[in-house]
C-alpha cells in the first residue's frame, strides 16, 4: 500500500502522541515524511536515545491502520485536513517560524485563500467593547475573512458580528471534536456550518495550558492584522498581538478608559504603536479599502437629545445623563433603551451608559 | 347521660364543625376516646383530669366513652379541651340547668384548670358563623383576633371554673365587644424611602411595582442597599382594607404567628432565611398541613435575599403560586389549598465577587463563575419577575449628605392613585392589579399602537424573550401608563418597561 507524503504528514500529527518539537525533530531526521512514515523505528531511534517517553512504538501495519482510521473519520465526519505541503496552505501561516504541519479543518475549506484580519478580546470584556466589537466585526466581514477564536467575551463578540456572513474561522485550542468551554458547543457546530474551524490538534484533544499560546500564532499568523478589543495587562490576548508584532502584521486596539483593568493592555499596546481604532474605517484604510458608509438613521428629537449628551459625556450614570438632557430620569431610562434597541447606545452596568 | 357538644376543627384555612359526645356509664371506671383523635386529642385525657380536679369539678369514676363525630376526619390539637370537659361535666351531671347546645366550645386547658389560647381562632370562628352559630365560649387569650368578628356572642374566658360559672348562670361572662378595624396607624421599624440614599432607578422600580403588583429583583454589588430598599416595599403599599386583612390574619392565625393586634393590619414583609425548605415555602407539614411562607406574604412582599442562594427546588416551587395566586398543597391526608398572592421581591449580587458590570470596581470572576451562579436562578423563574433593575454603587457623599429624599408617604400617593384606576378599569372582573391580568384583558385594555408593537418586536428579537416576558413587558407598560395617568399605552411607556429586563441582556 503507498501512502502519499501528505497522508504520511496527517498521521504524524493525526495519529503520534508527540508534541511540535518532537515532530519537527523526527521530520529533520527523515528525509521526507513518507520515509518517516515506512521506517518510523529506524528514525524514531533520535527520540528515544534521548530517553523520551510515551514514545508511539507501532508496527508498520498498525501505523497503516492508523491512518486509515483517521483518515475514514475525517471522511465520515466531514472533516479535511490541510497540510504544509498542500497548495491551499495559507502562505502567510507558512511564513511564520513554527507553522502547524497540518491543520485539521470542518467547513468552508475557500475561506483559507481569502484576505484574513484577526479580532480577539479577553474573556472579561465590558459591554460597550463587546458591542463595538460585535460592530466592527460585521462590517470587517464584508472585506476579510474573520479570524477569532471561541472564548468569551472579545472572541464571541467577533463570532456573533462575522457568523451571519460566514467569512468567519474560528481556531481551537483543542481537537476538533471536543469544545473549549465546553457551553459553547453550539456556536462552535454553527461557526462550522456557516464559516470554518481549525486546530492544529488530533481529534480527541483536551485543553492544555500551552494550547492556548500555540493557537494565539496560529490567529496572528494567518491574519494580516490583529486588532485587540479588550486585554489585562497580562491578559493571554497580547500573547497574539506580540506574535502578530513579531511575524510583521500589523496591530490595532480600542482605547480604554484609564484605570480599567480590562484595558490596561490594549492602552499599553496603542502606547507602544498599535493603531488606535474607534471604527471600521480605521482599519479599512490602514488597507486602502473604501467602506460603505452605513446610512444614517432619523431619530426622534428627544433620542437625538439624549445621543449627543451621551457623546459629550462618555460612560455616564442614567442620572447623570438624565440631568444634562433635562428630563426625569425614568424618562431618560426610556429612551435610553430606545436607543439602545437602535444600536446607538449600550447599557454597562450600574445603570450606565455609553453611545456607540 | 349523654351530653353533646359543639367544637370545631381546623382543615386548611376552613373550620369544620366537630361534635363531642360523652357518655357516662355504670361499670369499672375507664375513659375510652373514639373516633380519630390523634395523639394531641388522646393526651387530653389526662389535662382534662387534672383541669377538672383543680378547678373544684369532680371527675366520675365511672366508664365513660367520648366520641366524635363525624368520625372520618382527622382530629388534632388541643383545642377540643373545654369541649371534652363541658361535655363531660354535663354528662355527669354536674352542669344541672346550663343550656351547652348551640354553642360552640373552643380551648386548650392547662392542667390548673386555665385556658390557653388557640391557633387558628379567627378562621374558625368565621367558618362557624357561617355554619350558623352564633354562640362561642373561647379562651381570653384569643379574644383580640375575635373581637373583629361582629354578629355573634362572644365570650372570652380566662379559666374552666369561669366556664362553668357563666354556663351555670352564677357569674355570667360579658360577652365581647366588636371593635371596629382601623388601619395600624404606625407600622413597625423605621423604613422609609426617604433614608435611601440616591438609587433613583430602584426606587422609580418599586414604585413601579407596587403600583401594578409586579415582582421585582433588585440587583447589585454587595452592601449597596438592596435589603434596605426592600425593607421600604410595605410603606409605599396601599393600605389593607377590612376584607383583605381579615384574609390575612387567618392564614397568620392558622399559622399560630399571629402578633399582638388581633388583626393583621400592615401589610406582611416576610423574609425566609435562603436555607428555606420547599416545605416552610410552600406550605405542608406531617399530619397538620400549615401555611408557609409564601402564604404568609399573601398580600405582602415576599423577599428573597440572596437569590441564587436558596435551593433550586425550593425557587422552582414558587413558579405555579407566581402565576396562579395560591398554592394547593396535597397530602395523603388531604388537600388544602392556601392563598398565596404576594409580591416577590428578590435581590442578588451580579456575580459571586458582586463586582461583575460595575464600571469601577474589577470583577474577580471567570465567566463560568459567573455562569453557574446565574444559572442557579431558572429561566422561567426570572421570566416571572417583571422588574430587574441593578441598585447602584453609592458614593461617600451620597452617604453622608443629610439631604431628605422623597417619603414612602408621598410615594404611597401616586400608588394609590395609580390602584384607583386599575380598580375602575377591573371593576367586575375580579382583581385588583394589572399583573393579575391573563390574556383576555391583556387584549381588551392594552392595545399597543403600531409603534408600541414595533418596539416591542424588536426587543424580544434581539433579547431573546419568551411569550410569558413579552406579555409581562406589557403589563409593566400599562402600569407605568397608569402611573403617567396615560390611557393609552405610548411608545415610551415600551421602552421603559423593556428597560427593567436587564437579565435577559447580560444574563
Amino acid at each position: 500500500m503507498s501512502y502519499t507524503e501528505e497522508q504520511a504528514l496527517i498521521w504524524l500529527c493525526g495519529c503520534t502522541p508527540f508534541d511540535y518539537r518532537e515532530r519537527m525533530q523526527l521530520l529533520r531526521t527523515a528525509p521526507s515524511p513518507k520515509a518517516l512514515f515506512e521506517d518510523f523505528e529506524k528514525f524514531s531511534a533520535v527520540l528515544i536515545k534521548k530517553g523520551e517517553s510515551g514514545v508511539y512504538n507501532k508496527q508498520r501495519g498498525m501505523r497503516e491502520a492508523d491512518l486509515a482510521r483517521l483518515l475514514a473519520d475525517m471522511e465520515r465526519t466531514n472533516r479535511f485536513a490541510i497540510t504544509v505541503l498542500d497548495s491551499d496552505y495559507p502562505e502567510s501561516l507558512k511564513a511564520i517560524p513554527e507553522p502547524p504541519f497540518v491543520l485539521f479543518g470542518e467547513g468552508n475549506r475557500s475561506l483559507l485563500s481569502k484576505r484574513k484580519f484577526c479580532i480577539v478580546g479577553s474573556r472579561i470584556t465590558p459591554a460597550w467593547a463587546e458591542k463595538v466589537g460585535k460592530q466592527i466585526s460585521a462590517e470587517l466581514a464584508e472585506h476579510f475573512v474573520i479570524v477569532t477564536g471561541l472564548a468569551e467575551g472579545g472572541d464571541s463578540a467577533a463570532v456573533s458580528g462575522a457568523i451571519e456572513s460566514g467569512n468567519l474561522i474560528c481556531v481551537l485550542p483543542t481537537g476538533l471534536d471536543t469544545c473549549y468551554p465546553a457551553s459553547h458547543a453550539s456556536l462552535k457546530a454553527r461557526v462550522a456550518k456557516s464559516g470554518l474551524v481549525l486546530s492544529e490538534y488530533p481529534m480527541r484533544e483536551g485543553a492544555k495550558k500551552y494550547s492556548f499560546h500555540a493557537r494565539n500564532r496560529i490567529l496572528a499568523g494567518l491574519s494580516e492584522g490583529v486588532f485587540v478589543l479588550s486585554a489585562g495587562a497580562k491578559s493571554g490576548t497580547l500573547i497574539t498581538a506580540n506574535a502578530a508584532l513579531d511575524y510583521g502584521r500589523d496591530v490595532f486596539a480600542l482605547p480604554h478608559n484609564v484605570g480599567v483593568a480590562q484595558g490596561a493592555g490594549c492602552n499599553a499596546l496603542i502606547q507602544k504603536g498599535a493603531y488606535l481604532v474607534t471604527c471600521t474605517e480605521d482599519i479599512l484604510t490602514n488597507y486602502g479599502i473604501q467602506s460603505t458608509r452605513r446610512e444614517t438613521v432619523t431619530l426622534p428629537p428627544e433620542e437625538e437629545k439624549m445621543l449627543c449628551v451621551l457623546r459629550e459625556s462618555g460612560e455616564a450614570h442614567v442620572a447623570e445623563l438624565a440631568d444634562k438632557a433635562g428630563m426625569k430620569i425614568y424618562e431618560a431610562a426610556a429612551v435610553l433603551s430606545a436607543l439602545e434597541l437602535k444600536n446607538l447606545a449600550v447599557k454597562s452596568g450600574g445603570n450606565k451608559y455609553a453611545a456607540v | 347521660m349523654i351530653a353533646k357538644v359543639i367544637c370545631y376543627a381546623l382543615n386548611g384555612l376552613e373550620g369544620v364543625p366537630v361534635e363531642v359526645e360523652t357518655d357516662v356509664n355504670k361499670g369499672v371506671p375507664a375513659y375510652e376516646m373514639v373516633g380519630l383523635p390523634d395523639t394531641a386529642v388522646k393526651e387530653s385525657k389526662e389535662r382534662v383530669r387534672s383541669a377538672l380536679k383543680n378547678s373544684g369539678m369532680l371527675f366520675p369514676m365511672n366508664k365513660i366513652t367520648v366520641n366524635f363525630a363525624p368520625a372520618d376526619i382527622k382530629k388534632e390539637g388541643a383545642s377540643f379541651d373545654l369541649a371534652i370537659a363541658v361535655s363531660l361535666l354535663k354528662a355527669s351531671e354536674q352542669l344541672i340547668g346550663a343550656d351547652v347546645k348551640d354553642t360552640v366550645f373552643l380551648g386548650e386547658l392547662a392542667l390548673n384548670g386555665d385556658l390557653r389560647p388557640v391557633s387558628g381562632m379567627l378562621p374558625i370562628l368565621i367558618s362557624a358563623k357561617a355554619h350558623g352559630f352564633t354562640r362561642f365560649i373561647i379562651p381570653a387569650g384569643n379574644a383580640k383576633e375575635a373581637r373583629f368578628l361582629g354578629g355573634a356572642e362572644i365570650y372570652p374566658a380566662h379559666t374552666l371554673a369561669e366556664v362553668v360559672r357563666h354556663l351555670v348562670g352564677v357569674n355570667p361572662i360579658s360577652p365581647l365587644e366588636t371593635c371596629e378595624y382601623t388601619v395600624h396607624p404606625n407600622p413597625k421599624g423605621s423604613a422609609d424611602l426617604k433614608f435611601v440614599k440616591g438609587q433613583p432607578v430602584a426606587r422609580r422600580a418599586i414604585e413601579i411595582a407596587v403600583a401594578g403588583g409586579h415582582n421585582v429583583l433588585l440587583m447589585g454589588p454587595p452592601g449597596t442597599g438592596k435589603t434596605m430598599i426592600a425593607r421600604c416595599l410595605p410603606t409605599v403599599m396601599p393600605d389593607l382594607n377590612f376584607e383583605e386583612a381579615l384574609e390575612i390574619t387567618k392564614i397568620h392565625s392558622v399559622a399560630g404567628v399571629l402578633g399582638e393586634e388581633g388583626i393583621v393590619s400592615v401589610r406582611p414583609f416576610r423574609t425566609p432565611h435562603h436555607t428555606a425548605t420547599t416545605v416552610s415555602m410552600c406550605g405542608g407539614g406531617n399530619r397538620v398541613v400549615h401555611p408557609g411562607e409564601i402564604s404568609l406574604a399573601h398580600g405582602g412582599v415576599l423577599f428573597l435575599d440572596e437569590l441564587p442562594e436558596y435551593k433550586r427546588s425550593t425557587l422552582e416551587a414558587l413558579r405555579q403560586p407566581l402565576e396562579d395566586g395560591v398554592i394547593t398543597v396535597s397530602r395523603a391526608g388531604g388537600t388544602y389549598t392556601f392563598p398565596a398572592r404576594f409580591m416577590l421581591c428578590a435581590s442578588m449580587n451580579p456575580c459571586p465577587c458582586g463586582n461583575y458590570g460595575s464600571a469601577d470596581r474589577t470583577c474577580s470572576c471567570t465567566p463560568a463563575e459567573i455562569r453557574s451562579y446565574r444559572k442557579k436562578v431558572s429561566g422561567p423563574l426570572l421570566d416571572r419577575i417583571d422588574l430587574q433593575v441593578e441598585v447602584d454603587n453609592v458614593s461617600y457623599d451620597e452617604l453622608t449628605s443629610t439631604e431628605m429624599q422623597e417619603s414612602s408617604a408621598s410615594v404611597k400617593e401616586r400608588v394609590n392613585m395609580a390602584r384607583r384606576i386599575q380598580h375602575n378599569r377591573f371593576e367586575g372582573y375580579g382583581m385588583n392589579t394589572n399583573a393579575e391580568m391573563g390574556e383576555r384583558e391583556l387584549n381588551e385594555f392594552c392595545r399597543l399602537s403600531a409603534e408600541g408593537d414595533k418596539i416591542l418586536r424588536s426587543a424580544f428579537e434581539r433579547m431573546g424573550l419568551s411569550a410569558r416576558a413579552r406579555s409581562r413587558i406589557v403589563k409593566v407598560a400599562r402600569t407605568i401608563a397608569d402611573l403617567d395617568n396615560s390611557e393609552e399605552i405610548l411608545p415610551k411607556h415600551v421602552f421603559e418597561a423593556v428597560s427593567y429586563r436587564i437579565y435577559d441582556k447580560i444574563g
